[in-house]
């Protein structure tokens, strides 16, 4: 089962992998977000959020982007 | 979009793959800005991703030139700047801060993870040996009218008229009336304002007015 993965992390991605029958999103992210936390992220499976037990279909389309971009002047 | 009002600015720098710092364009995200303080909308940055994926680039294209801009004469990075940068982009291989003051000084900062990682300063200059489009003034207004909401929470006083007819000249070319005029406040507007502030934000706000007078309008009397 194949799906599309988004991601910044480290060189980024934005391709197609290779997942078992029956992955959670919860099991997807521990396995390709290693030592990050969920909360730091937004994880949207075909542009809607879902609940971590969500189980992953093929084709599904998953982009984990990173929360809280602000800047101050000063 | 740093002239076009007092308030940051900020979005991400598009780059060709066959040069990752050479800036194409500049994208805006849906945003909420002050005079002092920009935060980009999560949904809104996972849309970026997902438009420009299916545009056809890759996230190092797209997700690791971090610009924004500074309404005052300083381009240097803030700690919140320093912050948001490393919690969301020090995972990242590579990426850059970039900010542009109001004045037009610049700060670019390369930061790498390769080998022992690093970060360095880097130069910024306008390449004119490269052919590009016209400025299309329509194109940035419906990207600014659609991505950025204002919050005066912090402009107490409005402007000066001096700024007043800058403002009048900047809406001949994005049209709308987006730069409403803020009214003053009186002193009890003013406390209940501050009181009603997050602790950082407050913290932001007073560090603000002690070092940028062009909040008050000498002509002005406020308390009374």
């Amino acid at each position: 089962m194949r799906i599309l993965f988004i991601n910044n992390l480290g060189a980024g991605f934005a391709d197609y992998v290779s997942i078992e029958e029956g992955t959670t999103i919860e099991k997807f992210f521990k396995s390709k977000m290693q030592g990050e936390q969920t909360a730091d992220y937004l994880i949207r499976v075909n542009r809607q959020p879902i609940p971590r037990e969500y189980v992953l279909k093929d084709g599904d389309r998953i982009t984990i982007t990173p929360v809280k971009i602000e800047g101050a002047a000063c | 979009m740093r002239d076009v009002t007092d308030n940051e600015i900020g979005g991400f720098g598009i780059t060709e793959a066959e040069d990752l710092l050479f800036v194409t364009d500049v994208v805006l995200v849906k945003q909420k800005v002050t005079c002092v303080t920009i935060s980009f909308e999560d949904e809104s940055v996972a849309d970026f991703f997902e438009d420009q994926v299916e545009a056809g680039r890759q996230p190092e294209q797209f997700a690791r030139l971090w610009l924004h801009t500074h309404p005052g004469d300083s381009p240097e990075p803030s700690g919140t700047d320093e912050s948001t940068f490393a919690r969301v982009f020090g995972s990242c291989d590579w990426a850059i801060m970039f900010i542009v003051a109001q004045n037009g000084s610049t700060f670019a900062r390369l930061r790498f993870n390769a080998g022992p990682g690093g970060e360095v300063k880097i130069p910024v200059c306008v390449d004119y040996s490269y052919e590009f489009d016209a400025a299309d003034f329509e194109v940035w207004k419906e990207q600014y009218k659609a991505n950025v909401i204002e919050d005066h929470t912090f402009s107490l006083t409005g402007r000066s008229k001096k700024d007043s007819k800058k403002q009048e000249d900047e809406l001949e070319m994005f049209g709308g009336n987006v730069f409403e005029e803020t009214s003053v406040f009186s002193s009890h507007d003013l406390l209940g304002e501050i009181d009603s502030m997050e602790p950082m934000e407050r913290e932001i706000f007073m560090e603000e007015l002690s070092v940028r007078s062009d909040f008050w309008d000498e002509s002005e009397v406020i308390y009374e």
